[in-house]
């Protein structure tokens, strides 16, 4: 069955004169791959300035007592940091994956509101510029902390610029995801093609819908909070009142859970496409994996005050209860991916050993979130290095080892051709051992002590050789990703110069339906002389697969009768 | 030390339980990669999932997370008991950057801050065996008492008052720091917390500067 293009008419420039090939075709595109890649492309950029940020903290921290910069600047890099990774990096990257991949996943020729999603692209740089901007001016940059709280961000102990430009480059930044995170969202649900029932959409679309729910339910709050301490900063009497101090916690939280997992589903569910394809299986435990999505993300909007419970305000047994049981969707999404790779017929290409890794490695991170939810431990770790430890492993060791899966992955598709796989290896290997040897000791460090968004530390505190031991593991991944860019640069040259080998529609026998066009598909996404292959699972291709073969089978023995 | 027994058990059990999981998954994806390996020719399973064990393994999950819930919100409790004995009262203000442990019922209103720079830090005297009741509160932005040893930590607010109750049980001295991120100098807002005898304390509250020495925590 051909899906026609009913938007033919309306998304094409409109007869106007822009070259599609050129930077202004890039720019002002309303085709979902390109802007897609635009958000993917720019939050990879952004993602290797903060991470040259931490480098910078961990040579600080790499020994006692060092002062490679003073400690106000200290303060603005782990502010920009963190902020960087949150709101501009893995955010808009799970984002602009949905953007690029749901459209194809579904059959559909384009995503809903293609305009809209493109304002949202512009919001996202915009703010990402003025946030960075801050480096720029007289003060520096914001110096607040990823989440910033007032009294410590308001006009008397922030006054600098930068704070402002922070509140203003977040704001725009998130108002642009939750554009984006709407038209996802409408795509999925208005745009599949006659066939995709619900309950045939692929894992990582499940993952998409509660992510863009999340965006939709959640971020606004964070505008408040935002709003809100614009508010404070033009009068300063707003803050000295506790009311708006706590309640400005209750809606940065409000927010600032959620996100976590909008920061978690897509790459989780990238890992689980992975882990299928090369598994050579369908996904097992589907719909246990699809409801556990749900429920994990209406349970997110209720966990917020775990992230206060030192503050003596919160009503710690109920977000305890709360947080404990995300355990349960958690471990169903373990069941799946596990019974996967047990049923699978394995092979260890590049993407497959990110997703692996991503397993374990994820683990640790969900593991500690347990303890840190529980509040008598809590009371010891939190705004410690374990919770550093703690959020590196999700996001670190976890959502970025699931993006690396995704771009090994997804990189034929829209480039046509493969990245070197001994590059990716070694990427691999050197990003393992690096993630490990720079976090995992931060978990002892936080027990004994050390708090987190420190300058620096005296001698006497005994955290020298573990802090050595952190700085020499990010040598590690300094080097893996060199790798990676090097790995990305050199075959998107090979594109450029027409010399890459085109890699086929499906290199890696793939599930899918983005599988079932060419590479780069076609801007309508599946050629009109092309007809999608029916939708029949949630991994038609496989079914395609599979009945092929059994009909090959039936015709081998009716002697010369095809079977296609 | 209520607080560093309580935290003791969770934290091991928890950090068992943890490791426990941990090592299971990583033997099963081991297996896997071993075992499934292309190269060994497996056949790939057919079965899209096995709703009847999904069911008992959720039903596994939701009775361990109840325990867990129940348990550990018991232990919450139990350590933040009301003391059977009135407590002896510290006001502790935080600002930035440094401490002050003022003691309202001492006869001589003792008072001690500090700059917190080099060696020049405060410290918070208290009575071993006795419930102390410290009331936290800031005078400009959000900070937080932390005693590593004693494995707590409140946060102290502008425009409002924390309290939480410690007992010592032997003398000693401790590091304590400021744990929530302050401003510039946070890294070293730094303070002692020294336990001595009921006699001592008293001699302290009349004015009597204190002997020095220090301890360690058990
Ligand atoms: C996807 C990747 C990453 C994300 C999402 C991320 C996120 C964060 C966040 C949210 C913070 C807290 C900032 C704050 O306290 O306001 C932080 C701090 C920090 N991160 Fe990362 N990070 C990532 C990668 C890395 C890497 C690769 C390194 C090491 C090379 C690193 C080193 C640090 C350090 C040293 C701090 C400061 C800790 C402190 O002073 O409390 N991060 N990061
Ligand atoms: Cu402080």
């Amino acid at each position: 069955m051909t899906v026609a293009s009913p938007a033919a008419g309306t998304e094409d420039t409109g007869g106007r004169p822009v070259v599609p090939g050129g930077w202004l075709g890039w720019v002002t595109s309303t085709d979902h791959k390109r802007i897609g890649l635009l958000t993917i492309g720019t939050s990879l950029v952004i993602f290797l300035l903060m991470g040259v940020l931490a480098l910078l903290m961990r040579s600080q921290l790499a020994q006692p007592d060092l002062h490679v910069v003073d400690p106000a600047t200290f303060s603005q890099l782990f502010t920009i940091h963190g902020s960087g990774m949150i709101y501009m990096v893995l955010t808009p990257f799970a984002v602009g994956m949905g953007t690029y991949l749901v459209p194809l996943q579904i059959g559909a020729p384009g995503i809903a509101a293609p305009r809209l999603t493109l304002l949202g692209y512009w919001l996202y740089v915009l703010g990402a510029v003025l946030m960075l901007s801050g480096f720029a001016t007289p003060q520096g940059a914001h110096a607040g902390g990823w989440f910033s709280y007032p009294p410590l961000a308001d006009k008397v102990h922030s006054p600098g610029l930068g704070s402002d430009l922070w509140i203003a480059g977040v704001l725009l930044a998130t108002t642009g995801v939750i554009i984006m995170g709407w038209t996802v969202l409408w795509t999925v649900l208005r745009r599949r093609a006659r066939g995709m029932t619900m309950l045939r959409l692929p894992v990582f679309c499940w993952s998409m819908i509660a992510s863009c729910l999340m965006v939709i339910g959640a971020f606004p709050a964070l505008l408040a909070a935002l709003a809100l301490l614009a508010v404070g900063r033009a009068d300063a009497s707003v803050f000295t009142s506790n009311t708006w101090n706590i309640g400005y916690q209750h809606l940065f939280w409000f927010y600032g859970h959620p996100v976590v997992y909008v920061m978690f589903f897509p790459y989780l569910a990238a890992v689980a496409e992975v882990l299928a394809v090369f598994s050579g299986r369908r996904f097992f435990g589907y719909k246990g994996t699809a409801l556990s999505l749900l429920v994990f993300a209406a349970l997110s909007m209720s966990v917020w005050g775990h992230h206060m419970f030192a503050t003596g305000q919160a009503t710690n047994d109920y977000y305890s209860l709360t947080s404990i049981a995300l355990l349960v969707p958690a471990g169903v999404e373990y069941f799946g991916m596990i019974g996967t790779i047990l049923g699978g017929r394995i092979r260890l290409r590049t993407p497959m050993l990110f997703a692996l890794a991503f397993i374990p490695q994820f683990l640790i991170g969900g593991l500690t979130g347990i303890m840190v939810g529980t509040p008598v431990i809590d009371y010891h770790v939190t705004d410690s290095y374990f919770v550093v430890a703690h959020l590196h492993y999700v996001l670190f060791a976890g959502s970025a080892f699931g993006l690396f899966a995704a771009v090994y992955y997804w990189t034929p598709k829209v480039t046509g051709a493969m990245l070197s796989e001994r590059l990716g290896r070694l990427h691999f290997w050197l990003l393992v051992v690096g993630t490990n040897l720079t976090f995992l000791p931060m978990f002892a460090l936080g027990y004994q002590g050390m708090p987190r968004r420190v300058a620096t530390y005296a001698s006497f505190d005994g955290f020298a050789w573990l802090n050595l031991l952190a700085s020499i593991g990010a040598g590690f991944l300094a080097v893996g990703i060199g790798v990676f860019v090097v790995n990305v640069l050199w075959t998107l040259r090979k594109v450029a110069l027409g010399r890459s080998g085109n890699a086929g529609d499906d290199p890696w026998q793939a599930h899918t339906l983005e599988w079932a066009t060419s590479s780069p598909p076609p801007r309508f996404n599946f050629a009109a002389d092309r007809s999608l292959p029916p939708i029949t699972s949630f991994a038609p291709l496989l079914d395609l697969r599979e009945r092929r073969a059994s009909g090959a089978a039936v015709g081998a023995e009716q002697e010369g009768a095809s079977g296609s | 030390m209520i607080q560093r027994r309580v935290f003791g058990t969770v934290f091991t059990l928890e950090s068992a339980v943890a490791a426990f999981v941990f090592l299971v998954v990583l033997a099963l994806v081991c297996h896997a990669v071993v075992r499934r390996r292309a190269g060994r020719q497996p056949t790939p399973s057919d079965r899209p999932q096995r709703p009847v064990l999904e069911k008992y393994y959720v039903g596994v999950l939701a009775a361990f997370a109840a325990f867990l819930v129940a348990w550990t919100a018991w232990q919450n409790h139990e350590e933040h008991r009301p003391p059977n004995r009135t407590p002896v009262r510290v006001d502790v203000m935080g600002f930035q950057w440094c401490w002050k442990f003022g003691y309202p019922q001492s006869p001589a209103k003792v008072s001690v801050t500090g700059t917190c720079r080099g060696k020049d830090l405060p410290t918070l005297v208290v009575p071993t065996g006795r419930p102390v009741e410290l009331r936290l509160t800031s005078n400009d932005v959000i900070h937080s008492l932390w005693v590593p040893d004693l494995r707590y930590k409140m946060d102290a607010f502008p425009d409002h008052v924390n309290t939480f109750t410690l007992t010592l049980d032997h003398e000693g001295r401790w590091r304590g720091r400021c744990a929530e991120f302050c401003g510039e100098r946070h890294y070293a807002m730094d303070f002692w917390i020294k336990a001595v005898s009921p006699e001592e304390y008293d001699r302290y509250l009349h004015g009597q500067p204190i002997g020095t020495g220090t301890g360690t925590a058990t």
